[in-house]
């Protein structure tokens, strides 16, 4: 049964991404990055996270998903022009691609598994241990994350302001 | 190998690596072939992704909570990213017509 979940929420992921970069309007883009994460999701549930299972569909798929199709939104249709300044800009990639799989299929090939501890899966990944072990072991950096996204509102904020000398 | 147990079936943790890696290079081939800004973030947004599929799959392979809270990490710095980076887009946006990368390679201090 997870085998069957697991091939189909993969199958769709890899849909889902190839849609990514073949759409050409971008707002089809968006929408296939959304099925990426669905699928995503569910696969995070197959291996006990809870949490980030939730986290995934309502900041990822939820929020910045509806601030990219905001953004396409305010920006209009934009079409994507012919070729650019670089020759073989496609060859060129492909072959970089290429390497790049076949580097990590090699790695992949060469990975030692450690021994899983010796952990209770009951409580794996639930609200209590991720709270736990947030507020707990890692309290330092949850505290800084709150000051990046304070650092990131105050730059959008100064960004996307109206400047006096446009009107 | 190392299987997973998940719901009685045996599940290869190699098997989520590979799911990962697939989606990791198809973010690489958007961010090198696509000509769009917009559509390149969309791309970086995917890689991020990819890597998170990775440490929840080793959480889980190693019955240890904290790839979890580092994957909850990345989603916060990857949504300052994409704040950020939308912003800054919509700033060039108002200023010039932007739909090729290439129109924004002149860097005039």
């Amino acid at each position: 049964m997870a085998i069957a979940v697991f091939f189909v929420a993969a199958a769709l992921a890899v849909l889902g991404g190839i849609g990514v970069v073949a759409f050409h309007q971008p707002i089809r883009s968006v929408l296939s990055l959304v099925v990426v994460m669905l699928s995503l999701s569910v696969i995070f549930l197959l291996l006990n996270a809870q949490f980030v299972f939730a986290v995934q569909i309502i900041v990822y798929a939820g929020a910045v998903m509806v601030l990219f199709l905001f953004v396409i939104a305010l920006l209009g249709p934009a079409r994507e022009l012919g070729r650019g300044r670089l020759r073989f800009q496609g060859w060129l990639s492909a072959l970089f691609v290429l390497v790049l799989l076949g580097l990590m299929w090699g790695l992949l090939q060469g990975v030692q598994y450690r021994q899983p501890d010796k952990g209770d899966l009951s409580f794996f990944g639930t609200v209590q241990s991720i709270g736990v072990g947030l507020f707990t072991t890692y309290l330092y950096p949850f505290e800084l994350t709150s000051i990046l996204l304070l650092v990131a509102a105050i730059g959008a904020i100064y960004l996307s302001r109206k400047r006096i000398d446009d009107v | 190998m190392s299987t997973l147990n998940i719901g009685g079936s045996q599940l290869d943790a190699s098997w989520f690596l590979l799911l990962s890696a697939i989606l990791f290079v198809l973010g690489a081939v958007g961010v090198l072939v696509r000509r769009n800004p917009l559509v390149i973030l969309i791309s970086i947004e995917l890689m991020l992704n990819a890597a998170n599929l990775v440490l929840v799959a080793f959480s889980r392979q190693l019955v240890n909570i904290e790839g979890q809270l580092f994957a909850l990490m990345s989603m916060t710095v990857a949504a300052a990213e994409a704040v950020v980076g939308l912003a800054i887009l919509v700033d060039i946006f108002r200023t010039r017509d932007a739909e090729d990368i290439d129109d924004l390679s002149e860097m005039h201090g």
